[in-house]
């Protein structure tokens, strides 16, 4: 009966107020104004949400719109979201925000800028040393791992690849040829053999040799692509002007703020920068090399 | 009485004191133990809901690619679910085991969503699909393990804890329960003991204060402590000074009676005893009186004498005479008393022994006093020596200052059988006398001479035989009034 008792308060406590309790509302709640941001499965998809939440947090305090982060299983997906979600933006990668901006017309803002003072990217492919494979020749009936369709560094840089080649079908090329959704499990299944020629971009590659030197020791780069701008802030364009201002506002100063400051190493970054349109044309350009076409592509993975 | 107030008050303060803390010690370490237990229980929810998440998970998983299959976003927020569980249980204090527990659950967690992550992001042929989807539900199955392991501990240690924190209850219970039957028990037999103590004593002074008002007044308040001991020795005091004045005014009664008797025997006696007297000489005188016829004439004559004495003495004891103070040497006073109207006085008054004086005289101021009446005094105590030494025997004289020189002191002592102790408080009371031819009023008159010099003189018996009177008086200076 006693014991009958305690759990039941137990219970009762639990349900009245144990639970995780959530962070103080601030003093001056702004008005309240909500995004839906999507993001790409650059990496783990938790682990992005987890990168991305202080920044959308700390965006909210400094601007008083609300976003919420909505992680998407593939890059592609953001296109779809635009049009059945109601999604109002995403931090984009360099082709999906210019599939984005080709199909539904979003807007980039900004970008950050890498510790080491870059802000671009670019793809590469690799193998591993002891595979023997070191030009296109010799994948032949291997197994390749892309990241995504909608990715340059894990899709246009192999297809540019092969196309410099004379391989206009890999699949045919290929024993086998997937999509391992993030660039993370496209570096990792060349390491651990479940691919044999894999392509991710740079940042992400650098970012895990230095937490596993087995990356530098047993893989090798075989190709390189342009640098294109890193993952950036858009929104679409029936955003209201004064938001979208704010937001651009907020994420250019934030190296200023001490809040910030804190958020951005959190990030992985030293700043953000205004990023224009324009800035998305070597991607239009190298699409074109493979003769792609933005707006009847289709971004779906097979 | 003061001192008991405040250690009763003290050994109240501190008894309560002491329950009190007790009291709040308990209540306090019951309270903690229900706290701990609601955490332990709070803890253990969130041990099943985490394994329940886990399960949740581990159902989406098994329903990826079917018809049943959840959503890409309610997937997303089981798993995130199930993580923020587990981050949860780190806001909690654990021991170093239970942190490495909590450790190897966190890196399996962690393992757990990255395979998840790659299941809902791989896009590959069904055979890879099913590889990946394999790989990642035997790492939730061995979560799963592990969890249950860490439940099925927890929860026998959690029963464990329950029990005995139940137990501990239970004894606080039982302790207050007892508190609050022995705690006014044991006031009430303080307060019993601190009242007895406190009324005991005012009874006592209650039953004695009665025998006073029933004129008990040789009744003194037994042995009280404290205040109430000071308050008994204040009562005692009274109830001997409320003796002293009875007899004090027993005494004037007395005094009034044979003044009375003495003014009428004044008034009755004397005159026709002067007649008779003279009578009698002139008759004794005559030429035809027979030499016989004569000296039963002069006996006659003697007696009428002695007679006028008794009156004399009868006056001079009813109605005194105020002193007439002068300055007097009392050592010189005594001297010649002892030499000149001792033995005038003492002739027929010893016996046969021989009387040695001893005088031992310190140096004395001279002081106001009537010389007359000390005279008076100091052949009384002479007289008396002398009669009770009839074989012979040593008069002492002693004199010498006291108190700083405020005080005269005369001692006179003889050597004779002393007075027997049941009658010795009655010497100085008017017409009590030894002697066959006493008129008992020598010593009362003495008496009452000292004290009209505002002096006092007692007697006792010596240890080695015979009596010592004393007298004190006050040394006065010239011109000094009462």
């Amino acid at each position: 009966m006693q014991k009958r008792s305690i759990i039941g308060i137990v219970c009762l406590l639990t349900l009245l107020g144990c639970s995780p309790q959530e962070p103080p509302a601030p003093a001056k709640k702004p008005p309240a104004k909500k995004l839906l941001i999507g993001l790409i499965p650059e990496q783990n998809i938790f682990r992005q949400m987890e990168r991305y939440e202080p920044l959308a947090e700390y965006l909210y305090w400094k601007t008083g719109t609300k976003m919420k982060l909505k992680i998407l299983p593939r890059y592609g997906n953001i296109v779809d979201n635009f049009k059945s979600s109601g999604m109002d933006g995403a931090f984009f990668g360099s082709f999906t925000y210019t599939l984005a901006h080709a199909k539904v017309g979003v807007e980039v803002l900004a970008r950050p800028v890498a510790l080491d003072n870059t802000s671009t990217y670019h793809g590469l492919i690799f193998v591993r040393k002891d595979s023997r494979i070191r030009t296109a020749r010799d994948m032949k009936g291997k197994r390749f791992v892309f990241v995504d369709k909608a990715t340059t560094a894990g899709y246009l840089l192999p297809l540019k690849y092969f196309h410099g080649f004379g391989i206009s079908n890999y699949k045919g090329y290929l024993k086998e040829a997937y999509f391992a959704g993030t660039h993370e499990d496209a570096i990792y299944d060349v390491l651990n053999r479940k691919a044999d020629i894999g392509a991710a971009k740079n940042t992400v590659f650098q970012r895990l040799a230095k937490a596993d030197p087995r990356i530098m020791k047993e893989l090798v780069v075989l190709e390189r692509s342009p640098d294109v701008p890193e993952n950036a802030l858009a929104l679409r364009k029936d955003i209201d002007v004064l938001v979208r201002d704010r937001l651009k506002d907020a994420l250019l100063k934030m190296n200023l703020d001490p809040d910030g400051k804190r958020v951005l190493e959190q990030f992985g970054a030293q700043r953000f920068i205004e990023t224009r349109n324009e800035e998305y044309d070597i991607i239009v350009k190298y699409a074109g090399d493979i003769h792609l076409n933005l707006s009847t592509y289709d971004y779906k993975n097979d | 009485m003061k001192r008991k107030v405040i250690i009763g008050l003290a050994i109240y303060s501190v008894v309560f004191l002491l329950a009190g803390a007790y009291i709040i010690r308990t209540i306090r370490t019951a309270t903690t133990n229900l706290d701990r237990l609601i955490t332990l229980h709070q803890v253990e929810i969130l041990r099943e809901h985490y394994l329940l998440q886990i399960k949740r998970v581990q159902a989406d998983l098994t329903l990826i690619g079917t018809p049943h299959s959840r959503s890409f976003d309610t997937v997303v927020t089981h798993i995130i679910g199930m993580g923020r569980i587990i981050d949860t249980c780190f806001e909690c204090h654990h021991s170093p085991r239970g942190t490495e527990r909590l450790n190897a659950l966190k890196k399996q967690t962690e393992r757990y969503k990255e395979a998840l992550s790659r299941v809902l992001t791989i896009r590959a042929n069904a055979s890879r699909l099913a590889t990946e989807e394999n790989a990642a539900f035997r790492i939730g199955e061995e979560l799963i393990a592990q969890v249950s392991d860490v439940i099925a501990f927890t929860t026998s240690r959690l029963a464990e804890n329950t029990q005995k924190a139940m137990n501990e209850i239970e004894r606080t219970k039982y302790f207050l329960y007892w508190l609050v039957v022995l705690g006014p028990l044991a006031s009430a037999a303080l307060g019993f003991i601190f009242l007895t103590g406190m009324t005991r004593p005012v009874k006592v002074l209650v039953e004695s204060t009665r025998k006073l008002k029933v004129g008990e007044l040789d009744h003194r308040v037994p042995h009280l402590k404290d205040e109430f001991g000071e308050l008994a020795t204040a009562f005692n005091e009274m109830a001997g000074s409320l003796k002293e004045q009875m007899q004090k005014m027993r005494r004037t009664e007395q005094m009034v009676v044979v003044g009375e008797l003495a003014a009428g025997l004044a008034h009755e006696i004397k005159n026709p005893m002067a007649g008779i007297k003279v009578a009698m000489s002139v008759l004794s005188e005559e030429s035809y009186i027979s030499p016989e016829d004569k000296s039963v004439l002069q006996k006659v004559v003697a007696e009428i004498t002695q007679l006028e004495g008794l009156m004399k003495s009868f006056l001079n004891f009813a109605k005194p005479q105020k002193p007439r103070l002068e300055p007097v040497n009392v050592n010189q006073m005594l001297n010649t008393t002892l030499t000149f109207h001792l033995k005038h006085q003492a002739v027929g008054a010893g016996g046969s022994g021989k009387i040695e004086i001893v005088k031992e005289f310190g140096e004395l101021p001279p002081t106001q006093a009537d010389p007359t009446q000390l005279q008076q005094v100091f052949l009384n105590l002479f007289l008396n020596a002398l009669h009770a030494m009839p074989h012979g025997g040593e008069l002492g004289v002693r004199t010498f200052l006291e108190e700083g020189g405020k005080t005269i002191r005369i001692e006179v002592s003889d050597t004779g059988s002393g007075i027997r102790e049941d009658l010795i408080n009655k010497v100085f009371q008017p017409f009590f006398t030894t002697k066959p031819k006493g008129t008992g009023l020598g010593l009362a008159i003495s008496r009452q001479m000292i004290e009209q010099h505002d002096g006092t003189i007692v007697v006792s018996n010596r240890p080695g035989g015979g009596v010592l009177f004393t007298i004190l008086l006050p040394v006065k200076a010239d011109g000094a009034t009462e």
